[in-house]
């Protein structure tokens, strides 16, 4: 119990609270002074998504503005809607190839430019051009260059067949989706290798050299020494191309305009079709509002996972 | 004696009458928008108007004049055509006054008039006399393209039609002719079916390939829908089933359509299925193509008319110069495909100069010479267009090219519009994507019907009924 003659002013006397209030606003400054960005933040983001949901729950079209309680009838609907599951199932293929390509071509590219490369500068700035493009200018671009009539791939696959070669590279079905994936690898695996290169260059060389002089190949040190050590760096760069992927849009549509048909519609780009192009807005809202509750869970369960995992 | 007296009644009468009528019956219609329109000196229009070519008739001729002439100025604000739509439709539920005049396709009138885009412009056409003006327009894009439920929505702007283009020089080649004749047991002449057009291409095909073949059609999901509505139709196709509403696209016709339309690139350039209209365009003009189908300005491109201009710059050029023939596509009854009007945003704040800004822009005397631009991509729609000695005198077969444009307007058929039309060409767009990629005609249109019959569901069958019934009721809608 301290009194007022507490020489260490702890107590309930004028130094006494004054020391308490000091200590709770060290305790709790942080909070104070990160509550009006978090406020900010949660506004900008939960707004939205609450927007969104009360939207879902309403009929309004282009026709209509009753903003009257609807109830379910557009979840109802999107179960029932065979476009929004098929629009999930093309962006899931889209992932499921493209990233352990983007990931193995990453790693590799990191690991042979972790090395003494001669010029590895100079090729680490050429290889990080196409990050710097817009996904979009990138859609266009290589939907010219893959343009059977003035395409230069084309042509140039012509001359190693020796006769014209006039492959549809965004109209046929076999060739859409390698086409898809090919600019989306393209576009992206030198994100995955600037982290991964990052990555390995801040590997403890002591350990390397250890197995090295414990005749450990050089396979076996980039999986027994270098993977470790750079998992979670690798983890969370997955994680954010999964994210990216899964919110695929703007390459798609320049590059084939979710077709032939709707064979690579994408779920962005059918919610985008719903919104902007069809202007069913409630049910629009509902589309946007089980994608966020979709890939809320999935990111929640491989974020759990990642945590296990340490 | 009974004459006099008929004279000294009727004279003083139709002096009356003069001085009766309203200043704006002695004066044109450009002249009466103008005059009205100086009121308004150093206001600004905002104008959404299709991007490209088409804009630049707007930005070089007629926004400048009509500075000039009442101070008014007109900003053009460009999008690309698929997105005209989308954008008036999104400025409209924000509530901007973003557009005082709307660019709009007549398939989708029906669509922004029931959404309160368009203000009826009825009360402005009497105020300042342009109902008689109006007259002139010719009857399929006057009677079809501008009201809603018999209010003027908007006004025509542009004469779109598709135009079977051929080589003359081709068709009527004597050994060509004989071969074909040899081969096929009739003459070798401008096809009037699509089996003749496919045998025709064929034929041309077989004889001239790789350095030329027999067609090309563009193949790109926007413009192809419209194909296929003129060749259903024209097959006897009706879209819906008015009773269930239920979609037809899928019958006899529409397979058989379909299935015609797939194996038409055999015979046309290698790797043409996903052909744009610059892509036929350039084909065409380096003469690689025996027949075209295309809106009507290649008619004038092809004999070098305006391709000097800096903004045809890009045209290539023509090497079939005296060679091309117009007629109207097999089948006889040429789609009406895109066309655009003009109409007035609901949310402007300019209302009744927007609307003066549209009464000039397509009076006789302005729209004559918009026509005559090379680079608008504006096609003749008024009488006085497909009359003008002026016009018919731009090139050597100036005069046939009018007079085909004025048959096919004539006997030419409406897009489908209804509401929600353009969820439904888009699917219409996806199964042509689907087509073109190789897929099973009849399953194309089968899904393609369902995916109609869903778009019907969600807009409320009774609705599109009954908007499918004022549609199907004009005279253009289906062959008569």
């Amino acid at each position: 119990m301290c009194g007022p003659a507490d020489p260490a002013g702890a107590g309930p006397g004028p130094a006494g609270v004054r020391a308490a209030r000091g200590a709770f606003a060290e305790r709790h400054f942080r909070y104070v002074a990160l509550s009006p960005a978090v406020l900010l933040l949660l506004l900008i983001g939960a707004f939205p998504v609450g927007y969104n949901l009360v939207l879902s729950f309403q009929r309004q079209t282009m026709f209509s503005t009753d903003t009257s309680f609807a109830g379910l009838v557009n979840y109802r609907e999107l179960l029932a809607d065979a476009r929004f599951w098929q629009s999930i199932g093309h962006t899931v293929v889209i992932a499921a190839v493209a990233l352990p390509l983007q990931l193995g071509l990453g790693l590799a590219m990191a690991q042979l430019f972790a090395g003494d490369l001669p010029g590895r500068r100079l090729f680490t700035a050429l290889l990080l051009l196409p990050v710097v493009v817009s996904p979009i200018v990138a859609g266009a671009a290589w939907r010219l260059f893959l343009d059977n009539a003035y395409g230069p791939v084309n042509q140039i696959i012509g001359w190693f067949a020796g006769r014209p070669v006039k492959l549809l590279w965004t109209v046929s079905e076999h060739l859409v989706y390698p086409t898809v994936i090919l600019v989306e690898v393209w576009q992206h695996t030198p994100f995955v290798f600037l982290l991964c290169l990052a990555a390995i260059l801040a590997v403890d060389k002591n350990q390397v050299e250890a197995a090295q002089i414990d005749g450990a190949s050089g396979w076996v040190i980039f999986r027994r020494v270098v993977l470790p050590a750079i998992a979670p760096v690798v983890s969370m760069v997955m994680l954010i191309r999964f994210v990216d992927i899964m919110r695929i849009f703007d390459m798609v549509l320049a590059l084939t305009e979710g077709g032939p048909g709707r064979r690579t519609e994408t779920l962005s780009l059918y919610t985008y079709v719903l919104g902007f192009q069809d202007f069913s807005l409630s049910y629009t809202g509902a589309v946007a509002f089980v994608t966020i509750a979709l890939m809320s869970t999935v990111l929640w369960l491989i974020l759990g996972r990642l945590e296990g995992g340490r | 004696m009974s004459r006099r007296v008929s004279f000294g009644f009727w004279a003083p009468v139709a002096a009356l009458l003069v001085l009766a009528t309203p200043a704006w019956a002695q004066k044109s219609a450009d002249q009466v928008a103008v005059e009205a329109a100086k009121k308004h000196s150093g206001a600004t229009l905002n104008v959404i108007w299709p991007a490209g070519l088409g804009a630049l008739g707007q930005k070089n001729y007629a926004a400048p004049l009509f500075k000039q002439l009442t101070g008014v100025t007109v900003n053009i604000i460009e999008a690309p055509p698929a997105q005209v739509y989308v954008k008036t439709v999104a400025e409209h539920r924000a509530g901007t006054a973003a557009y005082d005049v709307v660019s709009v396709q007549p398939a989708w009138l029906a669509d922004e008039a029931e959404a309160g885009i368009l203000a009826p412009l009825d009360k402005w056409v009497d105020q300042y006399g342009f109902r008689q003006s109006l007259r002139d327009i010719e009857p399929a894009y006057r009677d079809n393209w501008m009201t809603v439920k018999g209010k003027i929505m908007a006004i025509p702007d542009d004469g779109d039609v598709i135009l079977l283009f051929y080589r003359k020089d081709l068709f009527n080649d004597a050994a060509n002719k004989s071969a074909f004749k040899a081969k096929y047991g009739y003459d070798l002449a401008v096809p009037t079916t699509w089996e003749q057009f496919g045998q025709i291409g064929q034929f041309f095909t077989d004889k001239y390939a790789p350095q030329l073949y027999g067609a090309a059609i563009i193949h790109d999901a926007a413009s192809m829908q419209y194909f296929f509505q003129e060749r259903f139709r024209n097959a006897g196709g009706r879209f819906f089933d008015v009773a269930s509403m239920k979609s037809q696209i899928n019958n006899e016709a529409g397979v058989k359509v379909a299935s015609q339309m797939q194996s038409e690139a055999k015979f046309m350039p290698p790797g043409s299925e996903n052909w744009n209209p610059v892509n036929v365009l350039t084909a065409w003009l380096a003469g690689k193509v025996a027949m075209m189908t295309w809106w009507p300005p290649p008619g004038r491109w092809s004999e070098g008319y305006g391709t000097n201009e800096e903004a045809l710059k890009w045209v290539p050029e023509s090497k079939v110069k005296g060679k091309v023939g117009y007629a109207l596509p097999p089948g006889g009854r040429p789609e009406l495909a895109l066309g655009w009007c003009l109409g007035v945003s609901t949310h402007s704040k300019k209302q009744e100069l927007a609307y003066l800004y549209i009464q000039w822009v397509n009076s006789e005397k302005i729209s004559l010479e918009r026509v005559q631009l090379p680079y608008t991509l504006r096609d003749p729609f008024r009488a006085n267009h497909f009359t003008s000695a002026e016009y018919a005198a731009r090139w050597p077969g100036a005069k046939d090219y009018l007079d085909i444009l004025k048959k096919a307007a004539q006997v030419g058929m409406l897009d489908l519009s209804v509401r929600n039309t353009f969820q439904y060409q888009d699917s219409l767009g996806k199964a042509m994507q689907r087509l073109m990629a190789g897929e099973n005609p009849k399953q194309v249109m089968d899904d393609t019907a369902a995916d109609w019959d869903k778009i019907t569901q969600r807009t409320g069958v009774d609705l599109q009924r009954a908007t499918y019934q004022d549609w199907a009721a004009k005279p253009n809608a289906y062959p008569r």
